[in-house]
């Protein structure tokens, strides 16, 4: 009842013109940045920081909320329409969604996509209204040794779930945490790796971080592509009814890829992409037709669609309770928050109940707003494909050089940059994920603090750390993830030696 | 090939950062220093990236990557950098305005009109709502 009542507060906090605006646009550049490939959500984030200065800060954030959760609508617009997936989330959706395009059925495809995405964002904020408030509360009793806890388990969730290697998301994420030494080190006040720079004694900013290595390295990856032309079928409003089989078809798989990617959400790694795979497997082991799947199953369209929506939600939770963020990008949704000198955490549901609740409150807004974005005005987005990347990227380059400047007035950050948007251009075309390192960046510092911290609350001794009931609970999930890791890859070696042997 | 050559790196990245870290106190368990976690993190990293190479040079599968035009990722980076090195000289507007103008040409735009029309009224703009509307110190 309390959460109810918080929560009608938060709907009028939200609907507060400034805030609704901020929604509005939030949203309409998250469909944006879904629907052009090239632009990355995090990378728009970290680019509209600056933007954000002069804005109240709730607003802000309702609108870094609104382009986070506002992405994943319009990912799936290119993977069904040309099979270029606008969001890593969406490369599931091109596997049906494309093949019901070339039978005529683009627009059923989108509108499931969209309406199963308001379905499982629904329940994704809903999740997220019932367990932030809980969770926050719980959070309130951890001290060094619990945050240094959850850093260190998260980080090894994070190298066993992102990627398509757990070696290389492991390396990502140590040279991640490498990254977080260098600057001043928050205890000792030593300079570490700054190599008489000063500049290097304030550390990696986070932003300027994600903007190379998101911004710049995907404008350098789509502007060196070879060119080929794509056909954009056009889309009527007509064409959107899915007809009675496609829906009776469809309605189970939104509330199963809701739940999963719900659960898939709550854990570190990018939570969209792999629960979108995972209800993608989960419908084809349940559908009575699997044969189909690839060649045009709605189900295969209905089911990660939903997941991944359901998955942005519940990557809130750890933000807005826990303060951590556990992908891409909250760890840049954090930096905004960051920027308006607000912390996310335990103490921000009672501290700024206001913002808190707004913030949530806004979710639902917004998942109404790209629903009717993304139903009847699906045809305009269509239109925006036509845009020529030749024009685009050159544009976002320059606003992105301009918007990294303006952080800290800063020649040396654009130099940054550049070096790494050419890293995160080279760490893409050869497989490792950028993602891991921007994580191990904000949970270093963390896993540093919470450990230096810790060890002193608990008198230098680490067994008394480590034993801290929740700490040891969050300790043991990390060893007993790290256990199945080492007996799966050593039953791998032992398969692989019996069949060279026969 | 390519995907060897960065596990390289970053070994040999991990290497150095490593030395670098041996200037600072490690501390003991139950009291870490400065160098504590750079050491641990380091050591992660190189033994991580060592594995990652040994298993790459063991394996037989080679990786087909996406065609690149390589001559437009030097074009691009050249501007880039031109645009880094001469900020502070030619003042915002200016570089911003042949950065974007080299930009639209290196991605094959056609005409001279249109592209020079685009970098003008955009580095306008840019200039305006940075400098203006967000009270940005633009050089």
């Amino acid at each position: 009842m309390d959460i109810f009542n918080m929560l009608l507060q938060g709907f009028l906090v939200s609907i507060i013109p400034g805030n609704l605006l901020a929604c509005t646009i939030g949203v309409i550049i998250g469909t944006l940045v879904g629907v052009l490939p090239g632009i990355d959500t995090v990378s728009a984030i970290a680019l509209l920081l600056p933007f954000s200065y002069g804005m109240d800060s709730t607003a802000a954030l309702i609108m870094f909320a609104g382009i986070y959760y506002g992405s994943k609508y319009g990912g799936s617009t290119t993977s069904i329409l040309i099979n270029v997936p606008g969001e890593a989330a969406s490369v599931v959706t091109c596997l049906d969604g494309y093949p019901m395009a070339q039978k005529g059925r683009a627009g059923a495809a989108l509108s499931v996509s969209a309406i199963g995405s308001f379905v499982a964002g629904s329940i994704g904020i809903i999740g997220l209204t019932l367990l932030a408030p809980p969770l926050a509360q719980a959070a309130l009793a951890f001290g060094p040794p619990e945050y240094f806890s959850i850093s260190l388990v998260g980080l090894i969730f994070l190298s066993k779930l992102t990627g398509t290697s757990t070696l290389k998301s492991a390396l990502m994420a140590a040279v991640g945490v490498m990254l977080s030494t260098v600057g001043l080190d928050s205890l000792s006040g030593i300079s570490r790796f700054s190599f008489g720079i000063d500049e290097l004694d304030r550390g990696f900013d986070l932003s300027i971080l994600a903007m190379g290595m998101f911004g710049i390295g995907e404008i350098l990856t789509t502007m060196t592509q070879l060119n080929t032309k794509t056909n954009i079928p056009s889309i009527n409003f007509k064409d959107l009814y899915p007809t009675k089989e496609e829906w009776r078809r469809s309605i189970v798989p939104m509330f199963r890829g809701g739940i999963v990617g719900f659960l898939v959400g709550l854990l570190p790694g990018p939570a969209a992409t792999i629960s979108s795979y995972l209800s993608y497997a989960l419908e084809k082991r349940c559908s009575k037709n699997p044969n189909e799947f690839g060649c045009g199953a709605i189900e295969g369209v209905a089911g990660p669609e939903s997941a991944n929506n359901s998955a942005i939600s519940a990557t809130m939770i750890p933000l807005l309770s826990l303060g951590l963020p556990f992908c891409g990008a909250t760890a840049i949704l954090l930096s905004g928050f960051m920027i308006h000198g607000i912390t996310p955490g335990p103490g921000l549901i009672t501290e700024q109940p206001a913002l808190f609740w707004g913030l949530i409150a806004s979710m639902y807004i917004g998942n109404v707003l790209l629903l009717i974005i993304n139903l009847p005005l699906i045809g305009v987005f269509v239109q925006l494909l036509k845009t020529p990347l030749n024009i685009l990227m050159p544009l976002v380059a320059a606003l992105t050089l301009t918007g990294a400047y303006s952080i800290n007035n800063s020649i040396l950050d654009l130099m940054w940059i550049v070096i790494f948007g050419i890293l995160g251009f080279l760490l893409r075309r050869t497989g490792f994920e950028p993602s891991p390192l921007i994580i191990g960046l904000v949970l270093g510092s963390g896993l540093e603090r919470g450990l230096t911290q810790g060890l002193i609350i608990c008198n230098g001794s680490i067994l008394a750390m480590i034993t801290r009931p929740i700490s040891a609970i969050i300790l043991s999930l990390g060893a007993l993830a790290l256990f199945y890791s080492v007996a799966k890859w050593i039953s791998r070696i032992n398969c692989a030696g019996k069949k060279a042997n026969c | 090939m390519a995907e060897k050559i960065i596990t390289l790196f970053f070994l040999l990245g991990s290497i150095v950062y490593l030395f670098f870290a041996q200037q600072f106190t490690f501390g003991t368990l139950g009291s870490p220093k400065s160098g504590f976690l750079p050491s641990l993190a380091g050591i992660t990293a190189l033994l991580l990236s060592l594995t990652l190479l040994y298993k790459q040079l063991r394996s037989n599968q080679t990786s087909v990557l996406d065609k690149v035009n390589w001559t437009k990722f030097i074009f691009i980076i050249i501007g880039l950098l031109f645009y880094i090195t001469f900020l502070n000289m030619i003042g915002y507007f200016a570089a911003t305005f042949i950065l974007l103008f080299y930009l639209f040409k290196v991605a094959d735009t056609a005409g001279w009109r249109m592209p020079l029309l685009i970098s003008f009224s955009s580095a306008t703009i840019f200039y305006f709502i940075f400098a203006n509307y967000l009270s940005v110190t633009l050089p």
